[in-house]
This record gives structure tokens, C-alpha cells and sequence, in this order.
């Protein structure tokens, strides 16, 4: 059976919120269909739509003269009237919101919206890291792939000066990687402390680098440049006729000084010592302890769909490529691929499972899976979170963890399958692939079983 | 708390003699402030037909429902009028008014008790057997009986 839901608001919010609202029950009783109205009036909210609800409803009647966050309907199929009109014509909107036809096009949009909402709701040092890794990203594509094609010409083949080979190398790994540290600390700083933190953090993130510290050291530069910066903006207190030498003289040349020196004499070298230790440990890494990072890597990966979970495992692999240590970040990608595209073939296997609408929004969880946008899964994880997460974390576990034992290494931040016909940027790319097959089998069968058949007369 | 006591007996007006709806407006107003509801009556009658010109509060089956929220209300209430004769609302369904519900609501809510009242009438308002009942109504003692039933 179809479900309706229904928001009513007005400005005055003690009379048409609330009778449209009746007349709409009035006339869904009558017709028998199930519907829910969601209030917004003087009172407050009542009746709050969730989002499982939103996920699951056929269409949505939004009757209202003021604003009711309509953006969280975004990929539902919505008929829009003045409050007024639910009064006058209740059956008439019942009708027209059943006739509506779901989409399977706005799956892709529901998606985008949770990303973007997800990534607005970010504050505080993990909005600050994202800024800056966000900003790093670009210049890890372009090396890392750079670098990649000029292993066509053979793997040493950029040793030789004034080849083309050593010129690929050129712009990926001596330009690209090395402005990756430098720019994550820079915009981390910059996310703190606005434009007076980018040069301070720039200056701290290329220390960084030089030192040897890596992105760890690249981070805490970031944060360090940027707290510096803000602490110098609330307290330096200038004459009014000087206040103008505060942002171009003083605190360019105090905040880099003092993340400077902090990199050099206090954090530098033991930032260092745990890069290296990691480094080292990740590069020897014995089979079981493999398998085990990558477990718990892909788990990481889709337990909360590119949520703070998934960010962590996901900026720990990219980081690790400027260390030159590529087989976290392939283990990542493919774990991060897998749920949704388990999704789509749990819809196709348990077909009984799942309404149409589901069906049509796994072809599009597909798609999303094969370009790595594992917040393709969200949807069908909010409307039922206890079935559909472990599912794909268990996945995304086994594709983490085969694709560490294989050893497949991976040297762009992302991309999904499109990155993997690019040459050498995938190593053991047949076996790359059976481990991403696999983990979404796992979740597909896992999900099937879980999973409990559709009502046929589904009780409102 | 019920709704008998956001409604003052002045604010009844059984049967009202009225030319037209501005008329029926500003005589329904001049009853809420002599029942102490409202203090500033120009303030709140400027609500009321501001959101009057937003859209009709004619919503239907003879029934209007005239309401503002102002700072010139002092404490919810409501006031009720039965026509004469029916006068045109510019209702949703174009038949004339019968009977008007006029609410006034304080800008600032003191509580939200007397806001979930009127509220509830308002969903009355769209019950079929309570509508007939309002419009029946010859007197106050009737009308309180009935609003005695929300």
C-alpha cells in the first residue's frame, strides 16, 4: 500500500496549519489511505516526519504558506499547494499525490542532498580537517595518476633525465606530491583562521614534508598554524592608526615563526619517528596483520557512509600516499565501492524484498557504487538501519581485508572503477576487482537473508 | 482549561447585524477588546485584515474564521458571531458566512495551553456533524454547550 505524508503550515499557525491537516486525515479515512501530517504552527512541529518515513512514503503533500524545510523531500515526488488548497480540496490532492511516479533519477539527488547536508553539518576540527583534505585531493588525483602513466614507459623509465617518462614524474611526484602536505596543512589553518592562517599553515605543512613528518605532521602543523593565527587575531591590540600593519605584517610573521620553530624543535622529529614507524610497519606488513588493517579499514569504510568514521580511514589511506604506501588506499576505495553496490544486487537476488521504488533506486545505487560514493547506500540505510549496516560493513570488511592480502596497491585518492583501466594505477587489478565482487556478494547475500519479505497487505 | 474560557460572553454575538465583512470584522474586534482580550484595538484589527488580504479566512461551508496575532492582543481568546443573514467571505467554496470564529493570539504566547485550544477548534471546524450543530446554534447558552463537546 501506497503511504501519503502531508505538512501543513500558515503564518498565523492556529487555524489553516490545523484544519488542513483534518481535512486531510478526513479524506484519507474516507479513501483509505494511509497518511501521516506533520503540523508546523504556533505550537511548534508536531507529528515530525523522520526520515525513514520520507524514505519510504510514495509522494509528499507539502500544503503550506511559510517554509517547511521542503529540502529534506529532495528526490521525493512532492505536490506543492497553498495551505488553503488542502482544506477546500483534500481528496483531490490525495489523488493527485498517489498518481505521482517515483523517480529512480532522484535517487542519485537524495544522495547528493545527504552528502551536502552532511558536509554543512560539519564543525568544529573535523570541518577544519575536511577543508583541508578536501583541498589536497585534487593534487593527489593529479599526481598520483601522472605518476602512474609514467610507469607505462617502464617502472624505472623516469630515472632517465629528459624523457617524457621523467618528465610525468616531474609534475607528479616532485610537484603535485609535494604540494600535498603543504596544502592540507594550509587549508586546515585556513578553515581555523580565514586567509591570515593559509600562510602560517603553508609554511608549517612544507616543514612538515621536509622534516619527514608526513601528514601526520602535516596535520597538526595545520591545526597548530591555524589556533596561532586566531589567538594572535583576538589579542594583538594595535593603536587604531596602526591597525592596518595586524594582518599583512604582524601575525603573518608571528604565527609562521612560532608553527615554524614548534615543527623544527618540539614537533617535528617525534611526529617523524611515528610516520616512519607507521610507514615501516605498513610496508612489512605480515599477511594476518594485513588482513586485519584491512578489515578493519573497509569496516570503517561503510559503518557510517562517508560519515567521520568513514573520513577517518579514508584521509589515514590518502595520507599514507605521500608516504608512498598505496595499499591502504586501495583497500579503502573498494570497501568504499561496496555498499551500494551490494545494495543493487540484494534488490536484484530478493527481488520479493523490496518495493518498486527500492528496485528503481538500486539501478542508481549502482551507479554511485561504481564511482565510489558510498553515500550511495545511505538511503536505504536510513529506512532500515539494523538490517542494511551490518550488511554492508561486513562487505566492506572482507573486500577491505582481501584486497590487503592481495597486495593491490592504488595510487588515486578516487575514482572508482574509472581509475582502474588507467595503467599501473591499480596493481594485481584482476584480483582488485574479485575483491570487490566479493564484498558485495557478502553484503548482497547478508542483506537477502536479513531482510524480511514485503507484506502484501501492508498494515498502514 | 477549555475553551469556555477564551470565549467572554460579550464576545458572543447571537445573531450579529452587520452589513458587510470589514463591518462584521471591526464589530467582532470592538467585542474581543471590550472583554479585555484586546488592549491596542487598531494594532490588532490591522492583523486580522492583513491576514485577511493574504487569503480569505472564509474556509468553507459558511464558516469564516477571522484570526491576527499582535502585540495589541493581551491573552488568547476567541469571539464568535452568528449573521443575520449570510454575507459574502470570499470563501474557498464562493458560498456566503454564516457563523465567524474570530481568535486573537498574543505575539508573545504565554503558554501554549490556550494556543492547543484553539487549535482544536480549529479541527473541528472541519468535522461535518459539529458544523451543522454551530450553525444551528439560536443562543449562547447553546453555543457553550456545544463548544463544551471539544
Amino acid at each position: 500500500m501506497k503511504k501519503i505524508l502531508a505538512v501543513t503550515a500558515c503564518p498565523t499557525g492556529v487555524a489553516h496549519t490545523y484544519m488542513a491537516a483534518e481535512s486531510l486525515i478526513k479524506a484519507a479515512k474516507a479513501k483509505e489511505i494511509s497518511l501521516k501530517v506533520e503540523t508546523r504552527g504556533a505550537v511548534g512541529v508536531e507529528n515530525e516526519l523522520s526520515e525513514q518515513e520520507i524514505s519510504e512514503a510514495h509522494a509528499i503533500i507539502v500544503a503550506a504558506d511559510t517554509d517547511v524545510l521542503e529540502s529534506r523531500f529532495a528526490g521525493k515526488p512532492v505536490v506543492r499547494v497553498p495551505v488553503a488548497q488542502a482544506i477546500k480540496n483534500p481528496a483531490g490532492l490525495l489523488d493527485e499525490a498517489l498518481a505521482k511516479e517515483a523517480v529512480a533519477n532522484d535517487y542519485v539527488k537524495r544522495v547528493e542532498q545527504s552528502k551536502s547536508e552532511r558536509s554543512s553539518a560539519r564543525s568544529g576540527p573535523y570541518k577544519h580537517l575536511m577543508t583541508g583534505v578536501s583541498h589536497m585531493l585534487p593534487l593527489v588525483v593529479a599526481g598520483g595518476l601522472l605518476i602512474a602513466i609514467s610507469f607505462m614507459f617502464g617502472i624505472e623509465a623516469f630515472k632517465v633525465e629528459g624523457t617524457f617518462a621523467a618528465a610525468l614524474m616531474d609534475i607528479g611526484g616532485n610537484s603535485a606530491f609535494a604540494l600535498m602536505v603543504p596544502v592540507l596543512a594550509g587549508f586546515i589553518a585556513f578553515s581555523i583562521a580565514e586567509k591570515p592562517g593559509l600562510a602560517p599553515g603553508l609554511i608549517g605543512g612544507m616543514l612538515a614534508s621536509s622534516i619527514g613528518a608526513g601528514f601526520l605532521g602535516g596535520i597538526l602543523a595545520g591545526f597548530l598554524a591555524g589556533y596561532t593565527t586566531q589567538f594572535l587575531k583576538k589579542y594583538i591590540k594595535l593603536p587604531r592608526n596602526l591597525e592596518g600593519l595586524k594582518p599583512i605584517l604582524l601575525i603573518p610573521l608571528i604565527a609562521s615563526a612560532v608553527t615554524g620553530l614548534l615543527m623544527i624543535y618540539v614537533i617535528g622529529e617525534p611526529v617523524k619517528a611515528i610516520m616512519d614507524g607507521l610507514t615501516n610497519w605498513l610496508t612489512a606488513l605480515g599477511t594476518t596483520n594485513a588482513i586485519l588493517l584491512g578489515l578493519l579499514l573497509g569496516a570503517m569504510m561503510a559503518f557510517d557512509m562517508g560519515g567521520p568514521v568513514n573520513k577517518a580511514a579514508y584521509t589515514f589511506s590518502v595520507g599514507l600516499l605521500a608516504s608512498n604506501v598505496f595499499g591502504p588506499m586501495a583497500a579503502v576505495m573498494a570497501a568504499g565501492m561496496t555498499p551500494p553496490l551490494g545494495l543493487w544486487l540484494a534488490t536484484l537476488i530478493a527481488k520479493n524484498k523490496f518495493t518498486k521504488e527500492e528496485r528503481d533506486a538500486g539501478k542508481a545505487a549502482s551507479v554511485l557504487g561504481i564511482s565510489f560514493i558510498t553515500e550511495g547506500a545511505i538511503p536505504f540505510a536510513a529506512s532500515d538501519p539494523f538490517r542494511v549496516i551490518p550488511s554492508i560493513v561486513a562487505g566492506s570488511a572482507v573486500t577491505g581485508a582481501l584486497s590487503m592480502a592481495f597486495g593491490a596497491t592504488l595510487r588515486a585518492p578516487h575514482g572508482g572503477i574509472f581509475v582502474l583501466p588507467i595503467p599501473n594505477a591499480v596493481s594485481h587489478l584482476g584480483l582488485y576487482a574479485l575483491a570487490i565482487v566479493i564484498g558485495t556478494v557478502v553484503t548482497a547475500v547478508m542483506l537477502s537473508v536479513l531482510k524480511k519479505p514485503l507484506k502484501s497487505n501492508n498494515p498502514a | 482549561m477549555n475553551i469556555l474560557q477564551l470565549l467572554n460572553e460579550q464576545s458572543i454575538q447571537i445573531p450579529l447585524k452587520a452589513g458587510d465583512k470589514n463591518e462584521i470584522i471591526g464589530e467582532m474586534v470592538r467585542s474581543l477588546e471590550a472583554a479585555g482580550v484586546v488592549t491596542d484595538k487598531a494594532a490588532f484589527l490591522e492583523a486580522v485584515l492583513a491576514r485577511e488580504n493574504t487569503g480569505s479566512t472564509g474556509i468553507g461551508f459558511q464558516v469564516a474564521i477571522p484570526h491576527g496575532k499582535s502585540a495589541g492582543v493581551a491573552q488568547a481568546g476567541i469571539a464568535f458571531a452568528k449573521l443575520a443573514s449570510p454575507v459574502d467571505w470570499q470563501s474557498l467554496d464562493g458560498q456566503p458566512v454564516q457563523a465567524v470564529f474570530m481568535i486573537a493570539v498574543p505575539e508573545a504566547a504565554a503558554g501554549n495551553d490556550h494556543l492547543k485550544i484553539l487549535i482544536s477548534l480549529s479541527r473541528k471546524l472541519i468535522d461535518d456533524d459539529f458544523r451543522s450543530s454551530l450553525l444551528a446554534v439560536s443562543d449562547a447558552e447553546q453555543l457553550k454547550q456545544l463548544l463544551a463537546t471539544i
